[in-house]
């Protein structure tokens, strides 16, 4: 296979560059100087765009077809994002400029702060985590201040369900805590009475979604608010699956003090392959003195103010003040990804709710296609899968359990995973959560048309029809087979060994 | 009215399916309790049209670098990104993927990242990079971490760590916030006057877990003593090194002296400052620290028919599988930038690099000759060889210079006051390879003219 190492043109012939501005008199003391060259490709411009444009072509996107992939959220890109995202009053901007230089893209964070706080019901916002477990990490370093600072420093225990996402536990766990997982009811959902044995004047935090990774609203979640703020801990929103309430209900209703956002999920900024992100979070009142510095704030503009944006307002970074916990990215947060996902959410403005009404409707949708073939189709079904968890509704994503199916004919999650590739579908999450056994989490997001969901129902019932053996041996069509992770592991090939260099 | 939901006005009939009749019912699960009635106090939704004019409206308000000569950097570059970088990384397919967990339909960007890994590793001299971190500064907190899960069993003062006294105090907050939870201590290594570090104080932290140290430092100041700091700090402790990626096409990279791990900013490779992010920070190690490092790794494999296939590896290190015992809660990284990075590198290739670097060397020459023979401009370090940046002191404040300049249209640098209260008359003054003859002269114009005003 061939590698952007196997372009070997002549040195120095590649793209080119402008002379330096003046011969650079020779400062650098020799011993500093580099020996040798980086082995780096020596590629052309037209070269490159065909090595890349192929390796285009072997990466599966949204823009490829349907990403049913829980927890994730992989809803449509709108472009215009990344239209704006370039304009050079984002892209070519430094974040060390004077809050005079910058009047634009800090009104924009202002506004941002202001929508997810009203979303969430919480009373300030930060931007500047860069991805959900940084956001997790932020707030839980606020909660611990927060303890701290009230001579509560022996709380040393944050407790997290067995079915969270396993950010939360090691966001925790690197803030120094101890991490108490408590098992899922037999309905999956929380079971409150573990939580009642497991709070206590060690605990500092709880960290729980809503609804939770098997799709499932916590109807409990007030009465566990009650009894952790009893114990005298704190209420942590993991915020991966917001897709599912927005202005349904929201965190600071259920009783959270302390909520993460994904803009990457929620708010479309595009995965990238993995990222980046951006993890704002919001806060209640008694937690926003200990919030990273600084956050975007504003006055009613003054005589002498220069020109701003011209809303009678004059922005500012604010610094959070003493109590603060600094700084958990060195700049402002990822401004090209605020930016994007201020362009997606002006897009439904006040009718944001639509999103998390149509997300849930098309989940419950696909379930029920699902789960209720017609009877010539389940005629031919070899084994359905069973319910992840038993429940008449579900929020945004729902879960799958391949254990009947696998008991039968020795067919995987995995296997139906991998064969679903073939049928040109990304997979869905596969053996999350934990506690479901053979657990395909499904996602459809608002974005995906009834045709689709039909669709995919129609193609994932004739895997469940199809000869093992065919399962099994999947996926056939795609640019690699089935690929052997264990091999990487022993092998550990972690670059290219450039070995038959000329020079 | 909203766009973006194809199944909008088919409600009912799905609705219907699933023996229901209102969008509501499927919200029967939440409790009255906590309901909300009424509707999002937001304003009206918008068309694209409307969103792209008040995008151009609110940014257009700001000042670009581009808009006029800029001599910030702080730690970022005003690079210039090829066009074809944006133009290829934003094809849909690289864009809208998620991390590669299905290897069979991801091969293009698990060989980009693959191919990434090897550029970034012949880039600093180790054998070992990651998918990326956040920014620079997460790299150094991470880093440090990681030196000390590898260390501190062995290590004589087994939670501590050394860090240059000039990493600045945005990157230190990182840096202490990610120790904290630890039980790291961080303990500083001071500098000598001219801007060096004192490899004599340096060898206290002999037995210690982890050096942190920067090439160039935060004052553009290349430290040739540091390519003894391995001998100073002796054999066990971790050489950590943060590094101004470019400069590697002129320097030795830290590897090829004593560096266990290399972390710095991503971001001259691949995409403009963008306010600070995203940007990425680059992650490379020694063996040694394979195991326990954070972030994302893949590795060459084969598929059932033994082609030579690429997949996400060690990912037993991570937080999805290893929950509290995880190397590192990092799970959504800086992806697609850094393939924006490979594209950058594999279009400059090797003669490239050394002729951006040499560029940015250049600029940074040129512009120190001409401020520095502005009368009153006083270099901080004047022995010193620098590289994108170096600091002056200034007769009077630099807050106030700035100022100055900013009216006359120069952005002309950064107040180290905002740093270090000591050098609130300092100006941090970065050049790029865009830098121009003409900037140069706009700059001293309205340094000179500042000092000329200010001690009338």
């Amino acid at each position: 296979m061939s590698t952007v190492f196997d372009f070997r043109g002549a040195p120095g012939t590649g793209w080119s560059q402008p002379e330096p501005i003046s011969t650079p008199s020779d400062t650098i003391p020799e011993r500093l100087r580099r020996r040798h060259l980086p082995h780096w490709p020596r590629a052309s411009e037209p070269e490159l765009v065909r090595h890349y444009t192929g390796l285009s072509q072997k990466t599966f996107g949204i823009d490829t077809g349907f990403y049913p992939l829980g927890s994730c959220t992989m809803k449509h890109n709108p472009r215009v994002n990344e239209r704006i995202a370039l304009m050079p009053g984002i892209d070519r901007i430094h974040p060390l400029q004077e809050d005079s230089q910058v009047q634009g893209l800090l009104s924009i964070f202002y506004e941002m702060q202001e929508m997810l706080a009203i979303c969430s019901g919480m009373d300030a916002v930060t931007l500047q985590p860069v991805a959900g477990a940084q956001g997790e990490f932020t707030a839980i370093r606020c909660i611990q201040e927060y303890h701290r600072s009230n001579g509560e420093s022996h709380r040393d225990k944050v407790i997290v369900p067995d079915s969270a996402h396993g950010t939360n536990p090691a966001s925790a766990s690197m803030c120094g805590y101890q991490v108490v997982e408590i098992p899922s009811a037999s309905d999956g959902r929380l079971d409150i009475e573990a939580l009642k044995a497991a709070v206590g004047p060690d605990t500092a935090a709880m960290m729980i979604t809503n609804p939770s990774t098997l799709g499932l609203f916590e109807t409990n979640i007030v009465e566990a608010s009650r009894i952790v703020h009893e114990a005298g801990g704190q209420m942590y929103y993991d915020g991966a699956n917001f897709n599912a309430i927005i202005g349904k209900t929201d965190p600071g209703r259920m009783g959270f003090d302390a909520v993460h956002y994904n803009l990457h999920k929620t708010f479309s900024q595009p995965h990238g392959g993995g990222g980046p992100g951006s993890g704002p979070i919001g806060v209640k009142g008694h937690l926003s003195q200990f919030l990273p510095t600084p956050v975007a704030s504003r006055r009613e503009s003054v005589e002498g103010d220069s020109t701003g944006v011209e809303d009678g307002y004059w922005y500012f970074w604010a610094d959070v003040g003493e109590r603060s916990i600094g700084k958990v990215q060195q700049w402002n947060g990822n401004a090209g990804a605020v930016v994007r996902a201020w362009a997606f959410y002006r897009r439904y403005g006040r009718e944001l709710e639509r999103m998390s009404e149509y997300a849930v409707l098309n989940s419950n949708y696909l379930r029920n296609r699902i789960m209720n073939p017609n009877p010539d189709v389940a005629a031919k079904i070899h084994c359905m899968p069973a319910e992840g968890a038993q429940a008449d509704l579900v929020m945004h994503e729902f879960t799958l359990s391949m254990s009947p199916v696998k008991e039968l004919n020795g067919v995987t999650g995995k296997d139906v995973a991998k064969r679903l590739l073939d049928y040109g579908y990304m997979s869905p999450t596969l053996y999350f959560p934990q506690i479901v056994p053979e657990c395909l989490m499904i996602e459809p997001t608002e974005t995906e048309s009834k045709e689709v969901l039909d669709k995919f129902a129609a193609d994932f019932h004739a895997i469940l029809s199809e000869d093992p053996e065919i399962v099994t041996s999947a996926p056939h069509t795609t640019p690699v087979k089935r690929v052997d992770e264990v091999w990487a592991a022993r092998k550990l090939i972690l670059r290219h060994p450039i070995t038959d260099s000329e020079d | 009215m909203v766009d973006q939901i194809p199944n909008l006005g088919r409600e009912s009939e799905m609705l219907g399916a699933l023996g229901l009749s209102s969008m509501d019912e499927l919200f029967a699960n939440i409790p009255e309790e906590v309901r909300r009635d009424e509707p999002l106090p937001l304003p009206q939704p918008q068309s694209e049209e409307q969103i792209l004019e008040d995008a151009r409206r609110l940014l257009g308000v700001n000042v670009h670098l581009d808009s006029r000569p800029s001599f910030i950097s702080a730690g970022l570059a005003r690079n210039f990104v090829p066009t074809m970088v944006p133009m290829l990384a934003t094809r849909g397919e690289f864009l809208t993927s998620y991390t590669p967990y299905q290897p069979e339909v991801s091969q293009g960007m698990l060989q980009a990242m693959w191919e990434f890994q090897t550029m970034v590793s012949e880039l600093v001299g180790l054998p070992i990079s990651n998918v990326s971190m956040y920014d620079a500064s997460t790299s150094a907190a991470e880093a440090i971490t990681c030196a000390v899960r590898v260390k501190s069993k062995k290590a004589s003062q087994p939670s501590s760590v050394y860090i240059s006294e000039l990493v600045p105090p945005h990157r230190m907050s990182v840096i202490e916030n990610y120790a904290q939870g630890v039980g790291i201590d961080l303990h500083t290594l001071p500098h000598n006057e001219d801007g060096t570090l004192d490899l004599e104080a340096a060898a206290s932290a002999t037995g210690s877990c982890a050096v942190y140290v920067e090439q160039p430092n935060a004052l553009g100041l290349l430290d040739e003593g540091l390519m003894d700091l391995r001998e100073a700090i002796g054999g066990s402790t971790a050489l950590i090194v943060g590094v101004d990626a470019v400069s590697l096409g002129i320097i030795e990279p830290p590897g090829s002296w004593g560096a266990d791990i290399v972390v710095g900013e991503g971001q001259p490779f691949g995409i403009g400052p963008t306010a600070g992010g995203p940007i990425y920070g680059l992650f490379a190690c020694s063996k040694e620290f394979l195991r326990l490092m954070p972030g994302r790794i893949v590795g060459q494999s084969i598929d059932s028919e033994g082609q030579t296939a690429y997949t996400l590896t060690l990912s037993t290190r991570e937080q999805h599988i290893r929950r509290h015992r995880a190397t590192s809660n990092i799970c959504s990284n800086e992806t697609l930038i850094a393939l924006m990075g490979a594209m950058h590198m594999a279009l400059l290739g090797p003669e490239g690099l050394e002729k951006l670097a040499t560029r940015v060397h250049s600029s940074t020459i040129a512009t120190l000759g001409a401020v520095t023979s502005v009368p009153g401009v006083e270099l901080v370090n004047p022995e010193g060889c620098f590289f994108r940046e170096f600091a002056v002191r200034i007769p009077g404040s630099a807050k106030e210079a700035l100022e100055s300049m900013d009216s006359a249209g120069v952005l002309g640098g950064f107040d180290l006051g905002n740093w270090w209260e000591e050098m609130s008359d300092c100006l941090l003054i970065g050049c790029d390879e865009g830098t121009t003859e003409a900037d140069i002269s706009a700059l001293t114009d309205a340094l000179g003219n500042w000092i000329g005003g200010a001690s009338r």
